[in-house]
């Protein structure tokens, strides 16, 4: 074989199958190994310790103003009945797939903004930045109505509270928190850097604790009454 | 030279029959080429198939010194129902979130965030809340169709306040025992990313 080999060598002719067969081996580890979704990102939040049980208990002499973004399922009016809130939802759900499709995002009294969950499942298309701006530019908006004192100081500024139906796809409530830190990076001028101490001085923006635990008829109903019509 | 529809007479000589390699070699160093530099080798917690929300503020970001990050994958509609939508899965283990009506797929997931806690180094909270903090970063990796309230839910088990067994707030809870994980990251991607 040897011999072989270096007479076909010295007739000037390489011998590739070696060669071949690493490169297979390298092109079948790559195909193997490699994936093509985009690269994905993080948005970092802190959680409250001075909220709950394990928190110490202080004294408040007034509740905190507080502004509230309500997201809930797109067409549902103030002044309903939790029945009447219930029987819209049912309505609005297709029992396969079960996600609610469009919703509405209110700040205060402030008319809604109703936001297409399917323009958010489309990737890097102008309809998918089209609607993340217009949530972006309706908080900016609404938030600036709230500022108080010095606007600097960001913790001095009323408390952020996302209330989401618990039944809405996830996306509608992390596209508003997104907004808010838009906002307050616009403010400060400060970027996230993914440490910890970057709330040290930010403002608070929490999501809503759950308020329900029994997912029935009268419950959801309930919890739509309560989003629907908070201030 | 024959002409076409007429056979050569010349005899095919099977000894010097030679494949010209050099169009496959080419092909193949391309594919090569092309694996190696638009192709990215899975190496972290983040291969399930989720399709996250689209964020503008999202950022990739370097953990700090000394932290450690655990991924909570949560399942959407994306995987067309296998896993079933809302799924949670750390590692190898799914746990299925059903609210009031079956807990245990939260009391698995605290029995793994309790260990994770265990393992990691402490920091006191700044606040005066008496509590020692894991050096842990939580990612929740929710699919965009994830009902909002699993999330929800996982945030309320990684602070710790709850009792699973009747899904209500802990009576008396020592600040010094409460296994609580305060600092969440969510995936997102920039809407304008592929």
């Amino acid at each position: 074989m040897a011999e072989a080999a270096d007479d076909r060598i010295a007739e000037g002719k390489l011998d590739l199958v070696p060669m071949i067969d690493c490169i297979m081996l390298l092109l079948l580890f790559f195909i193997l190994t490699t994936k093509f979704t985009s690269e994905e990102k993080t948005i970092s939040s802190l959680l409250p310790t001075d909220k709950g049980q394990a928190a110490t208990k202080q004294k408040t002499v007034e509740p905190p103003q507080q502004v509230s973004i309500c997201i809930y399922p797109a067409g549902l009016q103030k002044g309903g009945q939790p029945s009447q809130y219930f029987a819209q939802l049912h309505e609005m759900q297709p029992a396969a797939i079960n996600v609610i499709p469009k919703a509405w995002i209110r700040i205060g009294s402030a008319d809604p903004i109703e936001l297409d969950g399917s323009m958010l499942h489309t990737k890097n298309s102008e309809q998918m930045q089209t609607s993340v701006n217009m949530v972006h530019q309706y908080i900016k908006e609404n938030l600036a109505k709230f500022e108080v004192g010095n606007a600097a100081d960001r913790k001095a500024q009323a408390p952020i509270t996302i209330q989401c139906f618990s039944g809405m796809s996830w996306m509608f409530a992390l596209v508003a928190y997104d907004a808010c830190r838009g906002y307050e990076g616009g403010i400060t001028g400060r970027k996230s850097t993914g440490k910890p101490t970057d709330f040290d001085d930010a403002r608070e923006v929490d999501f809503a604790p759950p308020r329900i635990r029994d997912y029935s008829a009268k419950e959801l109903g309930e919890e739509l009454f309560e989003i629907v019509n908070a201030k | 030279m024959a002409g076409f529809g007429k056979k050569s007479k010349r005899p095919m000589n099977h000894a010097d029959a030679e494949i010209d390699l050099v169009p496959m070699i080419d092909c193949v160093f391309l594919m090569l080429l092309f694996f190696m530099l638009c192709g990215r080798i899975t190496m972290d917690q983040r291969t399930e198939q989720i399709t996250v929300p689209p964020t503008k503020t999202a950022a990739k970001f370097k953990d700090p010194e000394g932290w450690s990050r655990e991924i909570i994958n949560v399942f959407g509609s994306t995987q067309h129902g296998d896993p079933p939508r809302n799924t949670i899965r750390i590692g190898t283990h799914d746990f299925k979130s059903q609210g009031v009506n079956d807990y245990s797929g939260y009391q698995g997931l605290r029995a793994i965030l309790d260990s994770v806690y265990d393992k990691a180094e402490k920091y006191d909270d700044p606040k005066p809340s008496g509590m020692r903090l894991p050096k842990v970063i939580i990612e929740i990796r929710a699919d965009a169709d994830t009902e909002y309230r699993v999330v929800q839910e996982i945030q309320q088990v990684l602070t710790d306040t709850l009792d699973l067994t009747n899904m209500q707030p802990k009576k008396g809870l020592d600040p010094k025992t409460a296994r609580c994980f305060v600092n969440l990251d969510f995936t997102t991607r920039r809407p304008e990313d592929k």
